[in-house]
């Protein structure tokens, strides 16, 4: 009898018979073939007129679930797409365009066991809530101390990556929320070694710097569906503004970030060093572990970021702007943690950062939701996905100088609600590179769009 | 394990190593530095550690040196959060406050909010601001720490840095002097793949399944963790293809125990245990016996086709070999499994099966040639297994026996002892001695342990001869010192094949006297 199993995050096809997808493993005497291509195999073999007893599948019992899904005219249109191209495939659309609701849809069409992987346990929570809203049954986690296998399952890409030896079989369809992170070198096992034959991606930046996503179309499938945040901004977005204001180091920080950076300086111009490209860098980086005086460069370099990053100057800006927004739910985004609890200290308001216990991070991002708290600040942990709906002003204190970080940030504000008018605002030390930084932010947003 | 950037490495040519450290003075002294560090420190903040262990780090040593001994200590010590007040409880406290009172942006109003949570806990304004953030990691109280000697601080972190190398690599091919066993099990829970073969010595090489469509690093974690099992025996040796992501490369990395054991931390020796209760009653009752063959536990792995076979004993006596693997408890699963690998084996095997729980399809077991099985109820017993080891004992000794004689063998030397000549042609010695004896080389005669050549033979009968006829009485010790001027060492074996025999006066061979058979 031949038969098809699963082994660890791959098939094995025992018998008397190879398949143009496997390929013959000496080590146990057969074919192994992808999990990814699992849909394949089964139809080449019928096709062939081989019978075999498929032995793969070992998923969670199904569940009644109920539908209160209502999609908008742009969120139909993708997911028809998406169908008519065999149910693989991504779709791009702007943060806060209801992707959510597109997967969540196709789920209660599907009716079968479904992995949604996602970026960060906040997704998680906000997921497994939407799930119970809109489909009417309780969704399983993987991730962050849980491991709960049900009909609807969420997990971060961190545990799919991680289990996909005992979970690569268990799921017929499989969500990727924020689609762009699966192509990563590690991510991408994940499509390889989990046999779900119904897939969908889901993300508003779609394209990578390192140009992986090119894999997607054979990890997911092709990109199916686009929209642009201007073609929805008005209509299912709300406006914004963008502003910037720029602050003087004081006399005190201003000298020892000159002194700082003319330690950096001095050490390239000696070295004939010319850092051009994220490549120079990385090698620069990479010196610094033979070469004490890199070493001692790189970090005079990183104070003078930090002082620039970190500037009082900034902090009393902020105030007084925080004074003018008093009454508008605020989000206050930095780069490094101990700005973050400094601003935390400083205006007595709540901190999300990674060391920010679970139970706390929901229960903070729920009163932020209802209103008891109208001001937070964070540092990268919101740059996904995490939804507050009508938070109206957002402050960059620090940031780095990607592209994605500042179009989630804005993201974060671009949720659909009457009549708000949202605002982004930008401080910067004057005379500093975070000038360049914060250009770079705002150039390559244009390219990319 | 250490995080990757403190990973600190060499490459040249294609070949990569960690950058040890080496057990010298300098780097002891680093060691002791830091655990002083930890030791002093008890009872502070975690923040107060780093600031001390970041100006050791200054004095000019490797960032990822320091660090990385650093981590280790961190790995030994225990932080705990000073609860005295809850943390989170506080904030939320204060949050609220804030929520109520309005955000302040000046230090009257922030003061104010500060006051009023203050007074709601009946706690200090101090004891608000210095609890707020008392479960911060920086925060923590440093509260207990397992000390250990700079020596295996270093040797330790040498391991760590080894293992932290493995986590980028693709696949493993090492080998070890014992514990199979273990190193088995450990990387089959590990989801690994294990390919073993045969060249100049036992070799094993490990990576997963998915391994098979393309080069991933996804197993190198794993491997990383099989690390200390593979160099916990004596004599191994671990070679390594790394993923240097920096370059997109495929290096070599090498190591053996004749050159690194020193620098690694060895983990501590596990006991032998035995696996079962019926395992160990058999060893003890076994060795108790004193049959000549000599068990060992956990031999050396038996390749049966793809698979590894770790029998449970082996019984070896005189060149010949019996592996012993017992069947206690199982399952039909199991079994099947067990009689599809062992079929592959081509080596002795005595399979001991539990009747109780045995079933049918063992018959298929018995008819495989070098597979015998024995059944058994509750205590294995030794009659079967030492009558199955004297039957095979003697079934290889025939095959040896008619071996020899069918040897188109030659010999010219004057005496042939057995245990030598069996010895260079691999056979037992009996089996040479029953052959030889059986049927003498032409030209020779067969003492109990050699051959004697007939006309060394001949010179010994006359000399004997004269001197009984001389001096009519003939001591023993004076016919062995005849004998052996020949060149035999049998000499009572050949007194007696001349047709003497030995009369005792006592124990002592002076005394002794060699007279003729007929005699008396």
């Amino acid at each position: 009898m031949i038969r098809l199993l699963f082994d660890r995050g791959t098939l094995l096809l025992k018998g008397e018979v190879g398949t143009p997808y496997g390929k013959w493993d000496p080590r146990v005497g057969c074919y192994r073939i992808k999990a990814l291509h699992y849909r394949d195999v089964l139809s080449y073999l019928k096709e062939s007129v081989i019978l075999c007893q498929d032995e793969v599948p070992n998923p969670p019992p199904l569940q009644t679930l109920k539908d209160a899904v209502k999609l908008r005219p742009y969120q139909e249109e993708a997911l028809s797409k998406w169908r008519n191209v065999g149910m693989r495939g991504v779709l791009v659309l702007p943060t806060a365009a209801g992707k959510t609701f597109i997967a969540l849809k196709a789920i209660s069409l599907l009716r079968t066991q479904t992995l949604v992987v996602v970026p960060t346990l906040d997704l998680i929570d906000q997921w497994r809530k939407r799930v119970s809203d809109y489909l009417g049954i309780k969704a399983g986690a993987v991730g962050g101390g849980e491991d709960n296998v049900q009909m609807v399952t969420v997990s971060t890409y961190d545990s799919a990556y991680l289990q996909a030896e005992v979970l690569g079989n268990r799921f017929m369809f499989i969500v990727f929320d924020e689609v762009h992170h699966l192509a990563s070198p590690g991510y991408m096992q994940i499509a390889e070694m989990y046999i779900a034959p119904y897939r969908m991606g889901l993300t508003a930046t779609y394209e990578r710097s390192d140009q992986r996503h090119a894999l997607l179309p054979t990890l997911v499938g092709d990109m199916v569906y686009t929209a642009r945040v201007e073609e929805l901004t008005g209509e299912h977005l709300s406006p914004y503004v963008h502003d910037k204001m720029y602050v003087d180091l004081t006399p005190k920080e201003q000298s020892t970030y000159d002194k700082e950076m003319s330690v950096f300086n001095d050490y390239l111009k000696k070295r004939r060093i010319v850092l051009k490209s994220i490549d120079d860098f990385h090698k620069f980086i990479m010196a610094t572990g033979r070469d004490k005086r890199a070493r001692e460069a790189l970090l005079a370099r990183n104070r003078a970021i930090k002082v620039a990053l970190n500037s009082e100057a900034k902090l009393s800006l902020l105030a007084k702007q925080l004074e003018t927004h008093k009454n508008e739910k605020t989000i206050i985004f930095t780069l490094h943690n101990d700005l973050v609890y400094a601003i935390s200290r400083r205006f007595l308001i709540p901190a999300l950062t990674y060391q920010t216990p679970k139970e706390e991070r929901r229960e903070i991002l729920e009163s932020f939701r209802r209103g008891d708290y109208k001001t937070i600040v964070t540092s990268q942990v919101l740059d996904e996905g995490v939804d507050v709906p009508d938070a109206s002003v957002g402050f960059i204190l620090s940031g780095t100088g990607s592209t994605r970080e500042y179009v989630q940030r804005l993201g974060r504000l671009l949720r659909k609600v009457e009549g708000k008018r949202a605002k982004l605002v930008e401080i910067v030390s004057k005379e500093t590179m975070e000038v360049r930084m914060s250009r770079r932010r705002r150039q390559k947003r244009g390219e990319e769009a | 394990m250490l995080p990757s950037e403190l990973l600190a490495v060499r490459k040249r040519r294609g070949v990569i190593w960690p950058r040890y450290a080496r057990l010298s003075d300098s780097n002891l002294e680093v060691a002791n530095s830091l655990i002083r560090v930890y030791q002093n420190h008890l009872g502070e903040k975690k923040s107060v550690v780093k600031e001390v262990i970041d100006e050791i780090e200054e004095k000019g040593y490797d960032y990822r040196f320091v660090r990385g001994l650093s981590f280790i200590l961190d790995r030994r010590s225990r932080f705990k959060c000073n609860d005295q007040i809850n943390a989170i409880d506080l904030r939320r406290k204060i949050y609220h406050a804030t929520g109520k009172l309005g955000l302040p942006t000046t230090t009257e109003q922030r003061t104010r909010i500060i006051k009023a949570v203050a007074s709601e806990l009946e706690i200090s304004p101090e004891t608000v601001e210095e609890f707020s953030y008392a479960d911060l990691e920086t925060e923590l109280i440093l509260e207990e720490f397992g000390p250990l000697s700079p020596l295996e601080l270093l040797q330790d972190y040498n391991l760590s840095l080894t293992q932290t190398l493995l986590f980028d690599s693709t696949e493993v091919t090492f080998t070890s002097s014992s514990r199979w066993q273990e190193i088995f099990y450990t990387a089959k829970k590990l989801g690994l793949i294990y390919d073993a073969f045969q060249d100049g010595g036992f070799w094993v090489k490990v990576d997963g399944p998915a391994s098979l469509f393309k080069l991933t690093r996804r197993y190198g974690t794993s491997i990383a963790k099989l690390l200390p099992v593979i160099v916990a025996s004596p004599g191994w040796s671990v070679e390594a293809k790394i993923f240097w992501k920096y370059t997109n490369e495929i290096c070599d990395f090498k190591i053996e125990s004749s050159k690194h054991q020193a620098l690694l931390r060895k983990p501590k020796a596990a006991t032998v245990s035995f696996d079962s209760i019926v395992e160990e009653d058999f060893a003890t009752r076994f060795q108790a016996l004193a049959t000549g063959w000599l068990l060992r536990r956990e031999p050396e792995p038996v390749l049966a086709g793809k698979h590894v076979i770790i029998p449970d004993f082996s019984l070896e006596k005189e060149g010949i070999k019996v592996y012993v693997e017992i069947v206690g408890f199982w399952t039909t699963e199991y079994l099947l499994r067990k009689i599809e690998k062992l079929k592959q084996i081509d080596e002795d095997m005595l399979v001991l099966v539990n009747k109780n729980l045995a079933c049918e399809k063992l018959a298929n077991l018995e008819k495989h040639a070098r597979l015998d099985v024995i059944h058994y109820k509750d205590k294995i017993p030794l009659a079967p297994i030492i009558h199955h080891l004297e039957q095979r004992f003697r079934e290889v000794e025939t095959k040896q026996v008619g071996f020899v004689k069918d040897l188109p063998i030659v010999f010219t030397e004057p005496i042939v002892n057995y245990e030598e000549f069996a010895a260079r042609i691999g056979v037992s010695a009996e089996a040479a001695k029953t052959a030889l004896t059986d049927k003498a080389p032409q030209g020779y005669t067969a003492m109990s342990n050699e051959l004697v050549r007939n006309d060394i033979l001949e010179q010994v009968k006359k000399k004997i001869e004269e001197k009984v006829s001389h001096e009519r009485q003939l001591w023993l010790s004076e016919a062995i010192r005849t004998i052996e001027e020949g060149g035999a060492k049998d000499a009572v074996s050949v007194l007696k094949t001349l047709g003497y025999k030995v009369i005792w006066h006592g124990i002592n061979s002076e005394k002794a006297e060699v007279v003729k058979a007929w005699k008396n």
